[in-house]
């Protein structure tokens, strides 16, 4: 090998307090250095010249270049000399400025350290081999999981840049929860007004394959080459040939049987139904749970009315494969179940307020409902025990969330937002009713927010009181409400007609199920897990899955669309080029020397270590060994390490490269 | 070049190998140098990927090679470039300095750091801890007796260190 | 003895095992490891106090194996390691039958009668005369004399020293050491294809004898075993040198169980130790 030195005075930086020249001097002992020069500026377009001129002239085969931090030009050096013919990644860089000269004054101390340094940087090259970077194909098709905004949103903008998306959905209708509220904050827009015009679009738009009341089953595969196996729930209805005429849901007899999801319980629906009348796809579901048909035999009287034939009892369901490049998740939250007796979940209820007990405790997601024109009440506000208006009701905030003690540590973001809606949404239908707010703070930190609340406070009077309520009871019709009001110091107690609590947003029960499938990682309440708090929020560890709205944290709509249009862009990254080019940092088995014990497996934290099985020409197992997939590997080494035989090597950083470093040492 | 570091007028200087981790000790580091931080000029840096990547044979070559004292440092716990190499790391550490404490490489010799890429005044105040224990504690002669490969005694008795 | 040649017999011929690991012994009235194809080599199968060998060594040459299930003889102290490999994917319970034995203690030196003083150290500790699971089970337990556990006087000792003191202790115990790898060869838990003392581009560890390049091997083979051993001793007791080479195994077998709680070889479903981390792993140790 014949390695090229180059010590940069970087003008007085390097220069003041280490004998550059010296340094080059010594260099051009140490064995394999054919060629050992010190300039003031390495990094000018001269000071480049320089080594281009000398690896033609002295047949150079591997460059050492003392300068500042690689963090600031190996990127500059490696291009140099790819440029001259050298192979980039036979640079390495020995950080003489500021590891050394910007943090001794001593010019002896400072010069001998810079020559150990430079020597270490000589012996690691002796063991570097030219590298190129890894080149993977990429499917340009984009997977979303959800359709409600987030999903929505993220699938608008993929496939308005011109590529192919699947979106899957496991509702029989898109929209999420945003279509089942009645008005946004903090414009106080009708929210399906605003909502329904982007999922006509989804599902008229020629790039998107909508798949609802599907679910994804299993998936396969890397970043830019995932095959998602997806499940389409059996609907009965075969749907090329429904046209959403709606007659078979209003003959459906069972009509008292089941409760509707999109009401929250609060009303029934029928065993033959569309969630709701502006559902996308308007096209309906059999409950095969109610319907008398799946039960007895008998009915079918939608089978009888329906003009197109399009009613299939004996449908199943489906499993379909697609191939995508990139995928989104979006699966969204749920409200935090608080009755007494939770699902073994790591949650505990809430059994003083009654929720479950008593019909007039209701959640965020009911009161929407009632509030809701195309909901149970028509809109108007009415109990749900009795139908009657209440003249009183009493909203609770941090039901749940910020109560460590009940499982929760966190802040659900939106609640003090929407009980300042809900609050006003009752005062602007029932003048006279009286609304009182129970609050641990006030959190309103987005955009005329904070405005918002003083609205509420200010004009429609909605009143105000810091502090907890320890317990309701039912007294007389009513809803007795007991709490504290911390800022007079004193009990409080109401006699409400109806309560709202504002229970936390929780992920999907089954997101954890879902994270496992794709290869994700959760926290210990199933929001997944993003890379980088800071700077990389929507992607996950796992190359090619993006994160979308409420299923990453609590959030309002805003920043889920705001997150949506992120994960989207990120896909058009990827997509932006027909084969990905990643850093050839990655790890490499040595199946001769393999004992398969897969200990490398259990500390990959991007699973890139396959299960390779090695046959001889018959068929016969010979020895099963790990495989390194180099789409998903990142570089960390970790497996390197946790190798006893060191079978497996990180490329760029070898287990030689290391011990000639050590080595080097002990001229030190 | 060994008796370079041990002449008479000048004192012991202890040789330390600090085995960095390149997103966040190293760039700490780097930030160090930026800043002008001043520090004691006796650790020789090793970059890897992640702490994940260190192996313990790393600092068992590294006294060999005739470190008194070897620095280990990485990521704080949960900001990991990588996850969780510095984890897998630390939980590796916990069972070889135990090891080593009781085949006598105590805590003087071996030690170990986290240090995030803001943390430049923490890595000086690492380095100049690590230097001045080390110092204490003296040269590793032990160590250094262990790794003579031959003997020769007549050139023991006129002083010259094989 | 009782029952282990009619199992083992019935083993075979049954087609419970296609072949059983097992103790013969030989002219001087020692035992050594034997594999009993056919039910006539298995009427040289026995068992009795010399049965010292750890014979969960010899799965590893049976691995891929795709016709009928290992046999193996085993006493309780060495189902720790068949449990081990189970966790560690390198066997499958399914793939073996587990002849265990009730063990009533082994000797040092099979050339002279059982007692107190010629029992090995391990078993004063043995977690229990039964093994802990087993396909079939054999002979019956007696009660014994337990021995005195030199090692961890020992092991005392050193943690009393001070740190060159430590030092200069294993570095004359590791001076006597040949490199001749019996430790390795017998340990069923080193089970590379190739070891990392074999590699040479980089040589980490040397091969030769010297000082630095045997305490290098010693430390680097008891950190590869850490929270891996078992604790069968058989890396003392085959040590030419007789080196206490089992106390940094078992050195390192307390730390992973006051730290982590952890035990190899306990619970087949068991995560391993290395491998996988905690959160809440303790620190003070780091600046």
């Amino acid at each position: 090998m014949r390695i090229g030195v180059f010590v940069c005075h970087c003008g007085e930086n390097i220069g003041r307090t280490v004998d550059c020249h010296a340094v080059a001097e010594a260099c051009a002992h140490f064995p394999g250095v054919a060629h050992s020069e010190d300039y003031k500026y390495m990094c000018s377009d001269p000071g480049q010249n320089l080594i281009k001129q000398a690896i033609r002239e002295k047949g150079l085969d591997a460059v050492v270049v003392g300068s500042c931090s690689p963090h600031m030009h190996e990127k500059t050096f490696r291009k140099a000399c790819a440029d001259a013919g050298v192979n980039p990644y036979m640079v390495e860089i020995a950080n003489l400025r500021e590891h050394c000269s910007w943090i001794h004054d001593d010019i002896k101390a400072g010069t001998r350290k810079s020559i150990d340094l430079m020597r270490f940087a000589v012996e690691k090259v002796k063991f570097n081999v030219p590298l190129s970077p890894i080149r993977v194909p990429v499917t340009k098709r984009t997977l979303v999981i959800g359709g409600g905004i987030s999903g929505i949103q993220a699938a608008l903008d993929v496939a308005n840049a011109g590529y192919e998306v699947v979106l899957v959905e496991k509702e029989p209708s898109i929209g999420g929860h945003m279509s089942q509220l009645s008005e946004t904050f903090p414009t106080l827009d009708c929210s399906q007004c605003i909502l329904t015009p982007r999922m006509v679009e989804v599902y008229q738009h020629p790039k998107i394959k909508l798949m609802s009341y599907s679910e994804v089953e299993k998936v396969d595969g890397f970043i830019g080459n995932f095959t998602v196996t997806i499940r389409k729930k059996a609907k009965s209805i075969k749907e090329e040939f429904c046209t959403g005429c709606g007659l078979c849901a209003q003959k459906c007899p069972i009509k008292k049987k089941a409760l509707s999801e999109f009401d929250e319980g609060l009303s029934f629906r029928s065993a033959m139904y569309v969630p709701f009348p502006q559902a996308v796809p308007n096209i309906p579901v059999i409950d095969r749970e109610v319907c008398t048909y799946f039960k007895n035999g008998k009915c079918a009287l939608c089978k009888s009315v329906c003009g197109r034939d399009a009613i299939d009892f004996d449908q199943q369901d489906r499993f379909v494969k697609e191939e995508v490049g990139a995928i989104i998740v979006a699966t969204g939250y749920k409200l935090y179940t608080i009755d007494k007796k939770p699902e073994g979940s790591i949650y505990k209820g809430y059994g003083e307020y009654g929720y479950g007990k008593y019909k007039d405790v209701i959640d965020g997601l009911q009161f929407e409902r009632i509030a809701s024109a195309s909901g149970p009440t028509s809109g108007e506000i009415l109990r749900p025990s009795d139908n009657k208006e209440p003249q009183k009701i009493v909203f609770i905030q941090c039901v749940g969330s910020r109560d460590e003690s009940k499982g929760i540590s966190y802040c659900s973001k939106i609640c003090c937002m929407y009980t300042a809606k809900h609050a006003m949404l009752y005062k602007h239908k029932v003048h006279h009713g009286e609304a009182y707010v129970f609050y641990m703070d006030i959190r309103s930190g987005g955009k005329n927010y904070e405005e918002f609340v003083r609205r509420a406070i200010e004009e429609d009077h909605v009143k105000y009181i810091r502090g907890r309520v320890s317990k309701i009871y039912e007294e007389d019709g009513k809803l007795i409400v007991r709490g504290e009001d911390t800022i007079a110091g004193m009990p409080v107690t109401i006699d409400a007609d109806l309560v709202v609590l504002a229970t936390a947003m929780v992920p999907q029960p089954e997101a954890s199920v879902l994270a496992q499938t794709l290869g994700v990682s959760y926290d210990k309440y199933g929001y997944f897990q993003e890379v980088h708090p800071k700077l990389r929020p929507v992607e996950t560890a796992t190359g090619g899955i993006f994160l979308a709205g409420a299923c990453h944290s609590p959030r309002d709509i805003p920043e889920c669309v705001s997150m949506a249009s992120a994960a989207a862009a990120k896909t058009m990254v990827l997509f932006g080029s027909d084969m990905l080019e990643r850093e050839p940092v990655v790890a490499e088995v040595d199946p001769s020397t393999c004992a398969g014990c897969f200990y490398c497996k259990k500390v990959c934290a991007y699973n890139a270590i396959d299960i390779n099985e090695i046959r001889d020409r018959k068929g016969q197992l010979q020895k099963v060994v790990a495989h390194v997939n180099s789409g998903l590997c990142q570089g960390c080494g970790t497996c390197n390490a946790t190798c006893p035989s060191k079978s497996i090597e990180l490329i760029g950083f070898r287990d030689d490269q290391i011990f000639a470093q050590i080595n080097a040492f002990a001229e030190v | 070049m060994l008796l370079q570091r041990y002449n008479m007028e000048e004192k012991f200087e202890p040789k330390i190998a600090a085995f960095v981790c390149n997103w966040c000790t190293y760039t700490g580091a780097d930030l160090a140098g930026t800043s002008r931080l001043k520090q004691q000029p006796n650790a020789r840096l090793i970059r890897v990927p992640c702490t994940g990547r260190i192996d313990p044979v790393f600092i068992i070559k590294a006294f060999e090679s005739g470190a008194d004292g070897v620095l280990v440092s990485g990521c704080h716990p949960g900001d990991c470039h990588y996850n969780a190499g510095n984890f897998h790391a630390r939980r590796r550490w916990i069972m070889f300095r135990e090891l080593l404490e009781f085949a006598g490489i105590d805590s003087s010799r071996l030690h170990f750091s986290w240090v995030s890429a803001s943390e430049g005044k923490k890595w000086v105040d690492v380095i100049d801890g690590v230097t001045e224990t080390v110092r204490k504690k003296g040269p590793f002669d032990q160590y250094r007796k262990m790794s003579r490969k031959i003997e020769l005694p007549e050139l023991e008795e006129e002083g010259v260190e094989i | 003895m009782n029952g282990l040649n009619e199992v083992c017999r019935e083993a075979i011929s049954g087609n419970k095992a296609a072949l059983i690991i097992g103790y013969t012994e030989d002219k001087h009235h020692h035992l050594k490891p034997f594999i009993a194809h056919t039910e006539a080599d298995t009427d040289k199968l026995t068992y009795n106090h010399n049965a010292v060998n750890n014979l969960a060594v010899y799965l590893h040459r049976f691995r891929n194996r795709t016709e009928g299930r290992i046999g193996i003889v085993v006493k309780p102290c060495d189902l720790k390691a068949i449990t081990a490999l189970i966790q560690e994917n390198r066997v499958k319970r399914d793939d073996l039958y587990v002849i265990g034995v009730n063990c009533s203690g082994v000797v040092k030196d099979q050339n002279k009668e059982f007692s107190k003083e010629n029992t090995q150290i391990k078993c004063k500790t043995c977690a229990g005369k039964t093994p802990a699971w087993y396909d079939v089970v054999v002979e019956e337990s007696v009660e014994f004399e337990l021995p005195e556990d030199n090692n961890a006087l020992l092991m005392k000792q050193i943690e009393e020293m001070s740190a060159e003191e430590r030092l200069e202790f294993w570095n004359s115990e590791f001076e006597k050491c040949i490199k001749c790898y019996a430790c390795r060869e017998v340990c069923p838990m080193c089970y590379c294809d190739q070891c990392i003392v074999d590699k040479t581009e980089p040589r980490w560890i040397e091969s030769s004898a010297t000082n630095r390049a045997n305490f290098a091997w010693n430390m680097i083979r008891a950190f590869h075993q850490a929270g891996r051993c078992i604790g069968c001793g058989e890396c003392d007791r085959v040590c030419p040198a007789d080196i206490p080479l089992s106390l940094l195994n078992r050195k390192m077998g307390m730390v992973a169980f006051k730290e982590f709680g952890y035990r190899h070889g306990t619970d087949m479903n068991a995560p391993t130790l290395i491998g996988t981390f905690s959160t809440s792993d303790h620190e003070e140790f780091i600046r």
